[in-house]
């Protein structure tokens, strides 16, 4: 580590403002922060309401819910400590772990769990979640206080996806904060959770800045996913908003930052040979792959989509595209998830000859297929241009179309495209994968999969809580998908981190998050 | 013979560039767009004499058909900013007025636009294709075409040789055509040698912001801004386009110089 | 005096159409772009009802003439709206940006001015000779290589590989000088070597053309040495051409600085605008550019009012 003091204090001395004392005097200080990358600043630090996935997660050091998600997605026990679900599904009675305490020093009880619930429920807090509960989406809950330690959630039918739906990033894990976190009228003014950080310092467009809670009351469970051990090894972590990919490579190898959550499966081998740099690489639980609007006159032809899946070398582009790290998967559901079934797994089988005679049978005349992508997430632009030229050699002209993603974002919802080069972030259970392309394009254009059997299969994976009952759903639901070609899923990504050596003890997560907790700076 | 010598070497590279660009409109050792992931970063030498890229497609193809990509995009861009602006420019400056007060105070919002954010802006909403750069682009040098032009006719319009034309006879047509518009080709000539380079590296600009022509078909400026994401496993990437938009403006440049020496009547006194 | 203070008044007044203007583009070209900013609030999970609430919140729902009129009225009343994003007043933010922008725009302009000026002088008193094509083709390549790409090396020999710079970060003048000067240097020096080649280039032609003028010739006849014919003669009149390009690059750059700042993740104002770009941020794209467009109106007006310092013939008028 002489290596990296060193470099700190050459540009003081090249540059004669050692008197100045900047860089030398923050390095006095002793412990310096961890520092990590982020791509792109939070948007609030109100959990679940004004937020991206970069919110979600930093929030998750300063605010917990009363379940989290695991490693592997399932959910778990975080300020609850046990929960009862009661014989007809609609009761649950979550029991909150004791000696738990908030950042300024007020103990967890059930008030604040049931005071932020009825905030959650406020229309006018415009939480994401909302609509889940409130009985617009078909399931009304309530929730109201038992003793100190006891919340009683009550639903008016029975769902499966109660606790899962709890644990959702997207909705800030449903995290409970103290009543302090709300300014005099009522708006939100800063976090006051429970977390093992606390929000120390937000500079927009910069850095933010976490602090060590020392009373923090960490589960002994082994760390994983959002829950279990979260204990917090360092005294601050600064995370830096970088959105270059190659100014935070190269920041990461001058020992600028620590660690850097988000590799491009590009640089992965370089870094793997830096023994400076460790790296860790998960699978990923997102999708990526080619929608195909099933309402164009082309492309709506099954046989004309059939000849696409077959025309493509699937596992060729995965290769690339993830420089061998990943596996081609043809099935929206991760190869993850413990759901994730023989059916799910079958393989892409190209066959050129057949995809030339489907076409034909279909009455392909040439006519390009405008296929859109967009260079913001570059595995999209290079997938989609793979695709050209294996669907070229198949007789099948593709144009590439090249667009900011806000546009593409905008055709994805109203379904104004003939196919396109998409991503899906994160589902954590199957019932969430295809819930999230299957529905009626006339109420909801940015469906891709408008099959109404299908629909009533999903709708019951939703209810039903028996995992072998819901399996043999999902494998029914995966065969129609198949059978459909709505879209051609082609992998489901995968995660990379890499931290210098001075870092200890960072994993990167299926989900992808940048989690400081665990992580130890050893600067001997 | 003043400014020969660079005028020589000015035109001999634009040379070499027009016949790479146009040979690429016949031929190029490899199809520019097909790709071989057997064979990709293929380090310059061998089969691929550049070598290869990401996709395994050769870099001397896609730099020859890149030529051919960028120069038209430059050639358009400039064509259509110098013919708006001058025609533009000459009436501004010739008619004057109210005329000429509405158009400054559209070139002066158009300038205090920064230039690849109107770009920006429009080739979101044209789509990102040729035909989107050459009209943001357009538009956004159209005004100092236009200034430059105005700010000619404006010094020539008081001088003798306009009076002369007008007491003999001819029209305001024919005294702008052929005595107020040659007067001005010197300072035209120069901003549009000067815009050839603009353009070439505002497209370069606008693709490392994911906005440029879009790949797969190559321009020297998506290649270079591509180059970034390999640049320490495959450096030629980034070096074979950066050096043709060097030699590119090089050449225009010193043309430019040249070309002005030619036209600009002080010139002949010396 | 009064007549300079009338010609002052004069061009401010005739910049408000201008300035109009460049509301009414930005509010419409803005709008004319697909992309919902609610929709990537929300992103790929969001629903058709979510959707409509959030963009009622946003006041996104009214027809655009009144949502612009709404935003004139405010803009007028010295309200710029808060961002979309992350809820920050848009006056505060462009602010803030701008300050970071400015120091390294200024710093580089002045250094690229210093070195340009005697090259450009050079290159025209040896005029087709070696000493002018060095210095041709010297300003040539600063001027095509993508300041991207230049930023990106500089990053890489002296971030990376020689370690003497901090490759990332920004830290405020005001809260740490020492350290915020070492997170400045490669940006400054990237930018400065960039605009010298435009700025050595004009000078270099315009001094070219001063040195045929005929007083040259006039005060070399009457025997005056060769230094103070350039500096006394040739070095005023040549500047002011390259005056004129100094002010538009000067307006231009806090737009165009964006790539930069990305390169080097300095949170400046060219930045702020491709990221409210690319987010559908409405009111810091408005913002933004009806700010760039003042800044480079009264550039553009101090450009003009110091004319007359380094040309002789305007102040004659």
């Amino acid at each position: 580590m002489k290596r990296r003091s060193f470099l700190t204090q050459v540009p003081a001395f090249a540059l004669g403002v050692s008197a100045l004392g900047g860089p030398l005097a923050a390095l006095a200080q002793g412990t310096r922060p961890l520092r990590m990358r982020l791509n792109a600043d939070i948007r609030s630090t109100d959990p679940g309401v004004n937020r991206d996935a970069n919110t979600d997660f930093i929030m998750s050091h300063v605010v917990e819910g009363l379940v989290g998600y695991r490693d592997d997605a399932s959910v778990g026990p975080m300020l609850a400590e046990s929960w009862e679900i009661s014989e007809d599904g609609r009761t649950y009675t979550f029991t909150l772990r004791e000696g738990v305490t908030f950042h300024n020093g007020a103990p967890l009880t059930s008030a604040e769990v049931v005071w932020c619930w009825s905030r959650y429920m406020d229309p006018e807090t415009g939480w994401r979640g909302a609509r889940d509960y409130n009985g617009e989406r078909g399931l009304t809950v309530t929730a109201e206080a038992g003793d100190a330690r006891t919340v009683i959630f009550t639903l008016d039918t029975p769902n499966a996806l109660f606790l899962t739906n709890l644990a959702r990033t997207d909705c800030g894990q449903t995290g409970i904060y103290h009543p302090d976190s709300l300014a005099a009228d009522g708006s939100w003014s800063e976090p006051v959770g429970t977390g093992p950080f606390m929000l120390s310092q937000w500079e927009r467009g910069q850095y933010l800045e976490l602090t060590r809670f020392d009373d923090y009351a960490a589960l002994d469970t082994p760390r994983t996913g959002l829950v279990g051990d979260k204990t917090p090894l360092v005294e601050t972590v600064r995370y830096l908003i970088i959105p270059e990919d190659s100014s935070a490579r190269a920041a990461l190898l001058s020992g600028d930052i620590d660690i850097m959550p988000d590799v491009a499966t590009a640089d992965y081998a370089g870094f793997q040979s830096n023994p400076e740099i460790t790296t860790d690489n998960v699978p990923g639980f997102g999708v990526g792959g080619f929608l195909l609007q099933t309402t164009d006159p082309v492309i709506g032809d099954l046989r004309m989509r059939q000849a696409l899946k077959l025309a493509l070398d699937a596992p060729q582009i995965v290769d690339i595209l993830t420089e061998g790290l990943a596996e081609a998967n043809q099935s929206v559901v991760p190869p993850g998830s413990p759901y994730f079934s023989e059916i799910m797994a079958t393989p892409f089988q190209r066959d050129v000859a057949r995809a030339r005679d489907l076409a034909a049978e279909a009455g392909y005349d040439g006519t390009p297929i405008v296929l859109l992508a967009t260079q913001h997430y570059p595995q999209l632009f290079d997938m989609a241009v793979m695709a050209q030229a294996m669907l070229a050699e198949a007789g099948i002209t593709v144009e590439v179309e090249v667009l900011d993603w806000a546009t593409l974002l905008d055709r994805y919802s109203s379904g104004n495209y003939q196919a396109m080069a998409f991503t899906f972030s994160a589902r954590l259970d199957p019932a969430l994968s295809y819930d999230m392309i299957s529905g009626d394009k006339a109420e909801q254009p940015r469906k891709v999969w408008d099959n109404p059997k299908a629909r009533e299969v999903l709708k019951r994976s939703m209810i039903e809580s028996d995992p072998a009952q819901r399996q043999q759903l999902f494998d029914q639901l995966e065969e129609m998908f198949q059978a459909d070609v709505p879209m051609i899923p082609l992998y489901s990504g995968n995660r990379i981190s890499a931290s210098r050596a001075a870092a200890e003890g960072y994993a990167s997560w299926s989900v992808g998050s940048p989690r400081a907790w665990g992580v130890s700076l050893d600067e001997a | 013979m003043k400014g020969r010598l660079n005028f020589l070497i000015g035109a001999a590279l634009l040379l070499v560039i027009l016949v790479m660009a146009l040979t690429a409109t016949v031929w190029t050792p490899f199809d520019p767009l097909a790709l071989d992931l057997r064979a990709r970063f293929l380090p310059p030498g061998g089969a691929h004499l550049l070598g290869t890229d990401e996709f395994g497609r050769d870099v001397l193809s896609r730099l020859m058909s890149g030529a051919t990509q960028s120069l038209t995009v430059a050639a358009f861009t400039v064509g259509f900013a110098t013919l708006f602006g001058t025609l533009l420019g000459l009436f501004s400056g010739y008619v004057g007025g109210t005329l000429d007060r509405i158009l400054m105070v559209i070139s002066d919002a158009v300038l205090a636009f920064p230039g690849t954010l109107l770009a920006l802006a429009l080739l979101v909403v044209m789509g990102p294709n040729v035909y989107g750069i050459v009209l943001a682009l357009g538009i956004a040098y159209t005004p100092s075409m236009l200034r430059i032009v105005r700010g000619t006719v404006m010094s020539l319009r008081e001088r003798e040789f306009i009076e002369a034309s007008h007491v003999i006879g001819n029209s305001e047509w024919a005294t702008m055509l052929r005595h107020v518009l040659p007067n001005c080709i010197a300072p035209i000539t120069v901003l549009a040698t000067s815009m050839f380079g603009w353009v070439i590296l505002a497209e370069s600009g606008l693709s490392f912001l994911g906005l440029g022509v879009p790949p797969p078909q190559p321009t020297w400026g998506n290649m270079l801004s591509t180059a970034r994401d390999h640049i320490d496993r495959a450096v030629w990437l980034g070096i074979f386009p950066g050096l043709c938009i060097s030699a590119t403006l090089l050449g225009v440049i010193l043309l430019g110089d040249g070309l002005r020496d030619r036209f600009d009547p002080r010139t002949e006194n010396t | 005096m009064k007549s300079l203070i009338a010609y002052i008044f004069r061009r401010l007044l005739w910049t408000l159409p201008t300035l109009l203007l460049v509301a009414i583009m930005v509010f419409f070209l803005v709008r004319l772009v697909p992309g919902d900013p609610a929709q990537l609030i929300l992103g790929d999970q969001a629903s058709v009802e979510d959707l409509a609430a959030l963009r009622a919140r946003l006041g996104l729902d009214h027809s655009i003439p009144a949502q612009f009129l709404t935003w004139l009225g405010d803009v007028l009343q010295g309200d710029l709206g808060y961002s979309i994003t992350n809820g920050q007043p848009v006056a505060q933010l462009l602010l803030d940006r701008f300050q970071v922008s400015a120091v390294i725009v200024l710093t580089a302009v002045t250094l690229a001015i210093l070195i340009a000026v005697p090259l450009g002088m050079l290159a025209a008193w040896k005029q087709n000779r070696a000493t002018d094509l060095t210095v041709v083709v010297l300003a040539t390549l600063l001027m095509s290589v993508p300041s991207f790409w230049l930023g990106l090396m500089f990053l890489l020999t002296f971030g990376l590989t020689l370690g003497w710079l901090p490759v990332v970060g920004f830290v405020p003048f005001s809260t740490d000088f020492g350290a915020a000067l070492a997170y400045v240097v490669m940006p400054v020096a990237t930018l400065t070597l960039v605009e010298m080649g435009v700025l050595t280039r004009m000078m270099r032609a315009s001094a070219i053309e001063v040195l045929r003028l005929e007083y040259v010739t006039h005060a070399r006849a009457k025997g005056l040495s060769e230094r103070r014919v350039l500096l006394r003669h040739v070095l005023p009149n040549a500047f002011a051409p390259t005056w004129t390009m100094i002010g538009l690059v000067l307006g231009g750059l806090l737009g165009g600085i964006a790539v930069l700042e990305t390169v080097f993740t300095i949170p400046g104002l060219g930045r702020l605008m491709v990221e409210s770009i690319f987010q559908r941020d409405y009111p810091v794209i408005q913002g933004c550019l009806l700010f760039t467009a003042v800044i480079y109106v009264i550039v553009n007006l101090i450009v003009d009012l110091c004319y007359p310092l380094f040309d002789p013939r305007v102040t004659a008028r």
